[in-house]
């Protein structure tokens, strides 16, 4: 009887637990989520700002989650992209990487972090090509990586594609050589199945777009 | 603004509007955190108690320390680049600017501060000569910078713009870990470990080169050769000097360098050149009898650093130097001979305290000297000159900064010491403008020619810089004044040496650059003011040297434009008439010559050659062929006189750069 009890306290405590933990994880989830519905309505930087703070705040509670600080370096990139005020983009740049690696120490050898971190890269050369060439091979050293850690990864080709359709011909870039690499992210995200509800799933229509504008 | 404000350890928080407002509601109850951060601001926080059903909060953020918003020494400092750190100018930015070749030394000449000078090797700045600029590879001091010279002709700067990542160019006061120039210091980093294994193959209408680059995990060798012959380009383009044998030159080079740790780079570099030219030179006293000149040069330069961060707070510095050049030739009948040699020794330790403070101290050594003779006739002379300096950048606060800093020389040939104070100020009065105040003393030992005559005692200037500057990331404006003596410069009276000559040079530079205005497009304009008299040298009286124009200017302007993949650059360069000597006038020196124009241009094809990068590059200088003159040479009976004139009216080069293994353009 005595053990009975202990093992029905202890089968309580545990359910308690359980549904604990569940709940917590019900929280991450919902605020997460949040976030991404932050993200879809979001137009001007100031919006994409207030994503990536949000997503800081989820960061600083979740220390061992990988997604917030993704998705703020995701958000903190849209909002250098929507910006006009090139040395504002080059602090939002700077912002999104520290916030990338910030992911890449939670969560190593992860393909996504690496596609995103090649973005950002690219983007932070984009800001004064002669003088920032290295981030032009870092930027290719990154999306490597990520295809070696999953060739499946759509978001790789869409990030290569767009930096070869964004890149001069003479400097290997141009629509001609950038439209296989978009078709092939067309075709990868087709088939792609993301490994949750939260995790990255964006680019698709952006890989459309721009395929189209290969033609 | 855009700040971000969030109650700890909750997702609970907002964002600040334009107006620096921000509401939010909670669930959360009892003593609470908020955190308040935002970009370029420090993080902090506040304690909250939310039992109270309405909360208001007033809060201050604290904006953190960014490199771009602090002071910085500037004054004597060209900065040119984004801004961040002195003065650069990139080996593109050199390649780029039409009218130098990819020379970095001509480059630097549409800076301010720099005259434009065609007719003599080196950089002229603020009224000193060529030889109190010098020349600094990776803070080691280069000898001879130059190639072999023509006389009445600059030459070029022996080593490649692309072997550095950054030329930083400045016009006075400089720090006290530079020593033996009385004017300026170029200052010439090398790059680190290049990206990917590659060859560089440069066709041109000069000559070619070769580069290999090979990189490992942590280390690259990279082996260079050179071939160029004027041969082809003097059969095109008339030459002032009657050739009998063009130049032609050869050079080597290996470069190693190695990433020790996280923090440490071993750097060696190695090259060897040699020249040949002989040439028939008009003769004023003689016209049926042209002067003739040959020279064979050759030289060897190994230059090799090493730096690390011993830990947080300290950094090593060391590095070993060798150059080694030799001179012959005929000079009319007269056959000459000339060796100049170096070896420098230099360890610095600095000490990084507080947020941005540091202190650095460090000891050099070197062994220089010349051996020339003339008709077998030899005079040499070897000195050890050893040198101690310490430095400090003091940052009082985020907005002021003050470096103090002394150097201290003793020359074993002069039998002297000397004492050399440096100071700088540096106030950040707006978010983007800084005032600048720069002292210095700056010794340097009188020229080997007349070092190998007699030891002499050590030359003196004293600098006063201010500058007040604007800088924005695509935009830079500045203007700086300055006044210097020159004192115990080196005097030749009937034969004999002292070091009882004088000077002052006083002016002023205004520089403009804009990169934002015209898409692609980035100009600059620079103009220098320049007031100086000096009783050195020859010279019978106080005078305003042969190498001093009132007025320069310069133009730079480059455009990329994409739709054909093209760089095109303009340069327009102006200064004032110079001085030369008029026998026939009694006062020495007051005669100018002509005002001189010059407009260069550049175009640079990108594309693809065999699949490879590559760029089809053209430069040609003065296109609308002004006349220029850099002076006269008087007949002995001061009746005629021969003007001194470009080495050609016009030239050309065109060429086509190949790098194999990358798609960037890497050398």
């Amino acid at each position: 009887m005595k053990n009975l009890t202990l093992s029905f306290i202890l089968l309580l405590v545990m359910i308690s637990f359980n549904s604990f933990a569940q709940a917590n994880n019900d929280k991450f989830q919902t605020g997460v989520k949040k976030g991404l519905d932050m993200l879809k309505t979001a137009e001007s930087p100031a919006d994409f700002l207030k994503t990536s703070n949000y997503f800081d705040r989820i960061a600083q509670v979740e220390t061992k989650e990988w997604l917030p600080p993704y998705y703020a370096a995701y958000a903190n990139l849209i909002a250098g992209l929507t910006s006009k005020d090139k040395s504002l983009q080059d602090q939002y740049y700077d912002k999104a990487l520290l916030q990338i690696n910030q992911a890449d120490a939670l969560s190593a050898e992860n393909s996504e972090i690496y596609a995103l971190k090649g973005y950002i890269q690219y983007m932070k050369m984009s800001i004064d090509p002669q003088a920032r060439l290295s981030f032009m091979s870092a930027s290719k050293t990154s999306l490597g990586k990520a295809q070696a850690l999953n060739p499946e990864n759509p978001r790789i080709y869409l990030i290569n594609g767009q930096n070869t359709f964004y890149t001069p011909e003479t400097f290997g870039g141009g629509k001609v050589k950038a439209k296989p690499i978009l078709e092939n992210a067309v075709a990868k995200f087709a088939i792609f199945k993301p490994a949750s509800t939260i995790a990255p799933v964006w680019g698709a229509e952006r890989a459309k777009t721009l395929l189209a504008q290969c033609n | 603004m855009n700040a971000n404000i969030a109650l700890k350890n909750t997702y609970d928080g907002s964002s600040t509007d334009s107006l620096g407002k921000f509401t939010f509601s909670t669930s959360e109850t009892g003593l609470k955190t908020i955190q308040f951060s935002a970009l370029n601001y420090e993080t902090d926080s506040v304690p909250v108690d939310l039992n109270n059903r309405n909360v208001t909060l007033h809060l201050t953020i604290k904006p953190s320390i960014i490199l771009l918003e602090t002071v910085a020494i500037s004054a004597g400092y060209f900065i040119a680049g984004d801004g961040k750190k002195g003065a650069v100018l990139s080996a593109l930015d050199i390649a780029t600017t039409a009218g130098t070749n990819a020379d970095i030394f001509a480059a630097q000449q549409t800076l301010p501060g720099a005259q434009t000078s065609f007719s003599e090797s080196g950089l002229f700045v603020r009224g000193g000569s060529a030889a109190e600029t010098k020349t600094y590879f990776d803070g080691m001091l280069l000898k001879s910078p130059f190639n072999a010279t023509v006389p009445d002709q600059a030459s070029r700067g022996r080593l490649s713009a692309f072997l550095f990542k950054g030329t930083s160019f400045s016009a006075g006061g400089y720090s006290a870990q530079y020593g033996q120039a009385l004017s300026s210091a170029l200052l010439l980093e090398t790059t680190d470990l290049p990206d990917k294994t590659t060859t560089g193959i440069s066709l041109l209408s000069v000559g070619i080169g070769v580069d290999q680059n090979i990189r490992f995990k942590n280390s690259a060798l990279t082996i260079g050769g050179a071939y160029y012959n004027l041969g082809p380009t003097y059969q095109l383009i008339k030459q002032q000097h009657n050739y009998v044998r063009v130049p032609e030159q050869f050079s080597g080079s290996l470069q190693y360098k190695h990433k020790t740790s996280s923090t440490g780079m071993f750097k060696i570099y190695a090259t060897y050149g040699e020249s040949r030219l002989a040439l028939l030179r008009d003769n004023i006293n003689a016209p049926l009898a042209p002067n003739y000149f040959s020279n064979k040069n050759h030289n060897i330069y190994i230059n090799s650093t090493y730096k690390a961060y011993l830990n947080s707070r300290w950094k090593l510095d060391a590095g070993l130097a060798y150059d080694q050049t030799e001179d012959t030739g005929l000079q009319s009948a007269d056959q000459y001979h000339r060796a100049d040699h170096m070896s420098n020794g230099k360890i610095t330790l600095t000490n990084y305290f507080g947020k941005l403070s540091n202190f650095k101290f460090g000891a050099e050594t070197f062994n220089t000297g010349r051996t020339e003779s003339l008709n077998g006739l030899e005079q040499a002379y070897t000195d050890q000159l050893s040198a101690g300096f310490a430095e400090t950048d003091l940052f009082l606060t985020e907005k002021l900064v003050l470096r103090l800093g002394a150097r201290t020389e003793y020359s074993s040939y002069l039998q002297k010491t000397n004492l050399a104070p440096r100071s700088s100020l540096g106030l950040k009065n707006g978010r983007n403008s800084q005032l600048s105040f720069a002292y210095g003393r700056f010794y340097q030992n009188p020229e080997d020619e007349y070092l190998v005559r007699k030891a002499l005692d050590f030359e003196i200037a004293n600098h006063y810089i201010l500058k007040y500057e604007i800088n924005t990331a695509q935009r830079n404006f500045r203007i700086e004044g300055y006044y210097k003596d020159y004192n115990h410069l080196t005097k030749e009276i009937l034969n004999d040496l002292s070091n009882s000559g004088s000077g002052y040079a006083r002016g002023f530079e205004l520089f403009w650059r804009d990169k934002k205005t015209i898409k692609n497009g980035d100009y600059y304009i620079s103009y220098s003011f320049l007031d100086t008299k000096r009783n050195f040298r020859d010279f019978p009286a106080l005078a305003t040297p042969a190498f001093a124009a009132k007025h320069t200017a310069a133009v730079v302007y480059k455009q990329f434009m994409e739709s054909i993949q093209t760089q095109i650059g303009a340069t327009y360069s102006f200064a004032s008439g110079r001085p030369y000597v008029n026998p026939n006038n009694p006062v020495y020196l007051a005669d100018r010559t002509r005002n001189y124009n010059s407009l260069s241009l550049t175009v640079s094809h990108l594309t693809q050659l065999f699949n490879q990068f590559t760029v089809l590059y053209l430069n040609t200088n003065n296109v609308t062929g002004f006349t220029n003159v850099y002076g006269y040479q008087y007949s002995s009976d001061g009746l005629s006189r021969r003007a001194i004139l470009p080495a050609a009216k016009r030239n050309l080069i065109v060429g086509i750069l190949i790098t194999i293994g990358d798609n960037t353009f890497v050398r």
